[in-house]
């Protein structure tokens, strides 16, 4: 972390404390959203979220391959995040960081969790099944990776096309049917700062927090949970988040019905 | 008449010596993005780096303590260098000081003096090429800002703004919505306009 | 070059997207659309989708690859793996992307005023979001825009097209059926300014005249690209130019 950061972070500490965050948020408010879907014509499915400076591009593409050695009746899902060098100045060029592979790993056990995704539906035949591939690329970085790539990772999935197997050629062109998708999951992402805890942190707030909760739910249950950087968390906090996330997710899976349509 | 330019764009079919531009064949062309004025044959670049200039008051961050001198964060791809024996103030990492440039040494690194520390207060970086706007034209412009607020603001020259007490909200917006229209005309009156409209009685 | 079954690009003296052969496809730029890095342009052309960005100049690391007389240029192209319409292109180092990466960046060490930022590194990303064939040629168009509208000095600002060789007829911006299947492809940057050449490449086979015929139609579709490119770095301040204008 550079010097500018500290200081700036000193400055959201000083209004934390009197009970503000910078920008004149509520605590457990989430900065605008925007949902672009098929933005990516090409690909299978394809979705853009802004989630105030944050953007992520998520794109969808589906291939036939082998199934898993341990799964011969399922199809697969591999989910990728690339924290693009463009999306930051402290992001850089090489393999995958182990921010990006967190990233990858929580969104796509959200979605395996809740079982949006039939795995047994993509079986074609005997050795042949779909491998679906979810890439998620952050164009611009502001905070709160993880919830604006669910809700990209989602919105792609709703309207992405399943492309046909005929005489051993993948056929992407005509009319095609949707992905079937079983249920929406969406995440809920808080920083602790001092003692305080805030939804949906800004970069300024990242770069200060002492540690991080992702949850992700689909309305009825806690599909899949990720406690983020050293510092530690009471049950009681805990606790208190789930609460917040269970309610402020029937805001996201709003904003996600009325984007696909 | 004022136009935009582009690298590239001819500006005159004579040489003119001015900064951000090049002469080819007794002709001068623009070398960046900015607002060219036909008449008066000047060259504002609309974006870009900051271009210190001896005596000009720039805010910085100590981002490296040396026994004999601290190296200072300017938002530029140029550091800052402040030698501690003529520095009053107890400096760490971290700490932000109002300075004024000194010169340029053979590396362009920027050689600051008479560093004063500053407390609290936040900062906001802008670009640079704004900043003549931020401040208008005779202080106008930052003074309307200062009394609109009852904020003490310092702006440096290097893009860097330390605002404190006062309405530091309405001071952030003021100044970023500078920002955004600097290029246009009556920006005086918009910004009076707002100030009056947001006051708060702080 | 050529594959099993060719498929017929030229069709009653028209191609398969229905241009004549010295037609550009559509084109549109929008300038700073990343809030992080301190240029950015978006370009459509045809059907691909590309984003470039800038960061910089700022201070040139590692220090042993800094240039105490003048900034470095970095330059990295890239396709994302969603970006193509048949299979899924798995990640990791693309010898192709990395030879892109090069002539690009050959291109903007010869406009850029590097001795303005000595020890200093001038950062350019390209990121391919679509790809239907000219992506190298839209890349650095739109990486034109990017260092521009990050106010880097420039002794001009560069455009790339692609032309090429179907049957007998040179075309102007082949696209990625025409490029799979074509006699020759030829992308090429101009600075405008000189209508000198900063970026050629060629595979395939052409006689002299054809080379000739084909950066002809470069340079004129230059006329078009270069007025995209200008207005997409004077609209954001044009518009609101326009909103308090007065009257």
């Amino acid at each position: 972390m550079h010097a500018i950061d500290m200081v700036k972070g000193e400055y959201i500490k000083e209004l934390l404390n009197k009970g503000f965050r910078d920008g004149e948020r509520g605590m457990y408010e989430y900065r605008p959203i925007s949902i672009q879907n098929g933005i990516i014509p090409n690909a299978e499915g394809s979705a853009q979220v802004d989630l105030g400076g944050t953007k992520i591009l998520v794109g969808i593409k589906i291939d036939v391959d082998s199934p898993l050695p341990d799964k011969p009746g399922e199809g697969n899902l591999v989910t990728s995040a690339e924290l693009l060098p463009l999306a930051s100045a402290d992001y850089d060029v090489g393999p995958p960081s182990p921010e990006a592979i967190e990233l990858a790993r929580v969104v796509d056990r959200g979605i395996r969790a809740s079982e949006a995704i039939d795995m047994k539906s993509l079986f074609i035949e005997e050795e042949k099944v779909w491998s679906l591939f979810i890439d998620i690329y952050v164009l611009n970085y502001d905070g709160n990776l993880f919830d604006a790539s669910t809700l990209a990772a989602m919105a792609a999935l709703r309207s992405t096309r399943m492309p046909k197997y005929e005489d051993g050629k993948v056929i992407r062109e005509g009319a095609l049917p949707r992905l079937k998708v079983n249920s929406t999951v969406t995440s809920c992402t808080f920083a602790k700062i001092n003692g305080k805890t805030v939804l949906d942190p800004n970069k300024g707030e990242e770069d200060i927090m002492d540690s991080r909760l992702t949850i992700a739910t689909d309305g009825k249950y806690i599909r899949a949970m990720q406690k983020g950087l050293s510092g530690s968390m009471s049950y009681k906090t805990i606790e208190e988040l789930v609460d917040i996330s269970f309610d402020k997710s029937k805001e996201l899976r709003n904003i996600l019905d009325k984007a696909i349509d | 008449m004022n136009r935009i330019v582009v690298p590239g764009d001819l500006l005159a079919d004579a040489p003119i010596s001015i900064e951000n531009t090049l002469i080819y064949d007794n002709k001068t062309y623009s070398a960046i993005l900015g607002m060219y004025d036909d008449e008066k044959k000047t060259l504002i670049p609309l974006e870009g780096t900051w271009n210190p200039r001896r005596g000009e008051t720039v805010i910085g961050i100590i981002d490296e303590a040396r026994p004999s001198s601290y190296s200072v964060d300017l938002n530029s791809p140029f550091k800052g260098m402040l030698i501690a024996r003529f520095v009053s103030s107890r400096l760490q990492i971290g700490s932000v000081v109002e300075a004024k440039v000194k010169e340029l040494d053979e590396t362009k690194t920027v050689m600051l003096m008479y560093a004063k520390k500053l407390y609290g207060g936040k900062i906001i970086d802008i670009p640079p090429a704004k900043v003549p706007r931020v401040i208008g034209r005779g202080n106008t412009m930052i003074q309307q800002i200062t009394e609109g607020t009852n904020s003490s603001i310092i702006v440096g020259m290097n893009g860097r703004i330390w605002i404190k007490g006062g309405d530091v909200a309405l001071a952030t917006e003021a100044i970023l919505r500078i920002v955004e229209e600097a290029h246009t005309e009556g920006l005086t009156e918009r910004i009076a306009e707002m100030l009056k409209q947001n006051k708060k009685v702080v | 070059m050529e594959a099993g079954e060719k498929p017929q690009l030229i069709i009653n003296g028209k191609r398969t997207d229905g241009r004549a052969f010295d037609e550009l496809r559509e084109i549109k730029i929008e300038a700073n659309v990343l809030k992080n890095a301190e240029g950015s342009a978006y370009i459509e052309w045809g059907n691909n989708k590309i984003l470039a960005a800038v960061y910089g100049p700022k201070e040139a690391l590692p220090k042993h690859v800094a240039d105490p007389e003048r900034a470095i240029v970095k330059c990295r192209y890239a396709m994302a793996p969603f970006s193509s319409l048949e299979e899924h292109g798995r990640s990791g180092p693309n010898r192709r992307a990395t030879e892109i990466s090069k002539v690009t960046r050959e291109v903007f060490e010869n406009v850029i005023l590097l001795d303005k930022f000595p020890g200093c590194s001038i950062d350019i990303f390209i990121e391919v979001l679509q790809s239907d064939g000219g992506t190298r040629a839209a890349g650095v168009t739109a990486a034109a825009v990017a260092l521009a509208a990050a106010g880097i000095p420039m002794s001009d600002l560069p455009y790339a097209v692609s032309a090429g060789k179907i049957g007998d007829n040179i075309v102007l911006d082949l696209n990625k059926i025409e490029d799979n299947y074509s006699d020759a492809d030829v992308p090429v940057a101009i600075s405008p300014r000189t209508g000198e050449v900063l970026l050629l490449q060629m595979d395939g086979n052409l006689t002299k005249e054809e080379l000739s015929k084909a950066l002809a139609l470069v340079k004129e579709a230059g006329k078009t690209i270069t007025k995209l490119q200008k207005d997409a770095l004077k609209r954001d301040y044009e518009k609101i130019t326009e909103k308090y204008k007065k009257r």
